[in-house]
């Protein structure tokens, strides 16, 4: 009696659990396609704008803008950490911070003072329970990121690699390849990569103004543009990370229900058998 | 060669927006010193951009769209508008703008 009457308690309680894995699956997927379509906005412009700057960057101007200074050796680095504010996202955020942690490592191996910035609750919470010390710590970067939230970010540090203050700033972010393919990556935005070979610009291009005036403007756009990427790609891929998520709890939910349903129907069955053997136990009784 | 294949691909996109994705056979760009108009032929170049609308004529259709700030670059018969923002035109014209 009592066993039927607690795993009909465990099926209501494993059904409410469904409903709102179910629901977070769906918020996840309209998001999700509206978070994709950001990125592949983004992403056009911010290749095009490379291959324009790496095109138009030669060794002999870097002496020429303070945001192409080339250092020599990296004494001070900033690393900057994408997570996301709110988790159950699977192993999305543990990911990005392992990522992290390992360049933070290789950094401090080779005698880089390294600053820590971190983006997203989940990464903040995560160091600041391992007392690892950060310099800078945002939460304000939602769903739907702008250029403007990339360029509050990474303008503060591309003054102070102009001032030699930093000598590099990379990014540790999730690359948005797939739904089910979102590894962390890290990118470096400063010093800016210099091709070696000389670019093989076509002999009638036409550069009005010079090349280094156009760095020079399109240099900050282009620092803004890596970084929106990498805020649109995370955002993208952390809605990709809690779909899948969300479908697999969803899922073994209703194999979980399934299970927990026949014991219910043999618990209940068994019930009856016992209490038909008891009636007919107790009339066999009294004819006798 | 025949008429239609001598046509400029043109392309005025943002991070963030696609102003105009299409082909025509004129485009007028506010480059940072000025207009500048561009046909079928143009040598490859690269500028920077200023503020106003880029004008794209394709026969007896105009599509106009406001950009402001980045660069412009022509390639092979290919305009590309790499603009830091787009948007519908200052005077009123058939752009179109991405919500997303």
């Amino acid at each position: 009696m009592a066993k039927s009457r607690d795993i009909a308690r465990r099926m209501q309680s494993v059904e409410s659990t469904r409903k709102i894995t179910r629901t977070m699956e769906m918020v996840a997927t309209s998001k999700l396609r509206r978070a994709r379509m950001r990125v592949r906005q983004a992403r056009p412009f911010a290749d095009r704008l490379t291959a324009v700057v790496e095109n138009l960057i030669t060794p002999e101007l870097t002496d020429l803008d303070p945001l192409l200074r080339q250092p020599d050796r990296i004494r001070r680095a900033a690393v900057m950490l994408v997570t996301s504010n709110r988790g159950l996202c699977g192993a999305f955020n543990v990911n990005l911070i392992r990522k992290a942690r390992e360049l933070l490592a290789e950094l401090q191996a080779s005698d880089v003072e390294t600053e820590f910035h971190v983006i997203g609750k989940k990464g903040i919470s995560y160091f600041r329970f391992r007392n690892v010390s950060m310099a800078g710590t945002h939460t304000d970067i939602g769903d739907d990121p702008s250029p403007e939230d990339a360029r509050a970010l990474i303008d503060p540090l591309a003054e102070r690699f102009i001032r030699e203050d930093l000598d590099a700033v990379y990014v540790v972010h999730a690359e948005f390849r797939s739904v089910m393919s979102t590894p962390p990556i890290t990118r470096r935005l400063l010093p800016v990569y210099v091709p070696q070979e000389r670019p093989t610009r076509e002999p009638y291009y036409i550069l009005d103004p010079s090349a280094d005036v156009i760095l020079a403007r399109l240099l900050p756009l282009h620092l803004v543009s890596s970084m929106y990427r990498a805020l649109v790609e995370n955002a993208a891929s952390e809605q990709g990370a809690r779909r899948t998520a969300m479908k697999s709890a969803t899922d073994n939910a209703d194999d979980f229900l399934t299970t927990l349903r026949r014991q219910f129907n043999r618990a209940r069955q068994q019930q009856i058998t016992s209490q038909l053997a008891e009636i007919i136990g107790g009339a066999e009784a009294l004819k006798g | 060669m025949d008429e239609s294949a001598r046509k400029l691909k043109i392309a005025v996109i943002s991070p963030t927006a696609v102003g105009f994705e299409g082909t025509g056979e004129s485009v007028v760009v506010p480059a940072y010193d000025g207009l500048m108009g561009i046909l079928y032929g143009h040598a490859p170049m690269m500028t920077l951009l200023g503020t106003g609308d880029v004008t794209v004529t394709d026969g007896s259709t105009v599509h106009r769209i406001s950009v402001s700030g980045g660069f412009l670059q022509v390639v092979d018969n290919e305009v590309s508008v790499l603009a830091e923002q787009v948007g519908e035109p200052s005077s009123h014209g058939s752009g179109t703008e991405d919500a997303g």
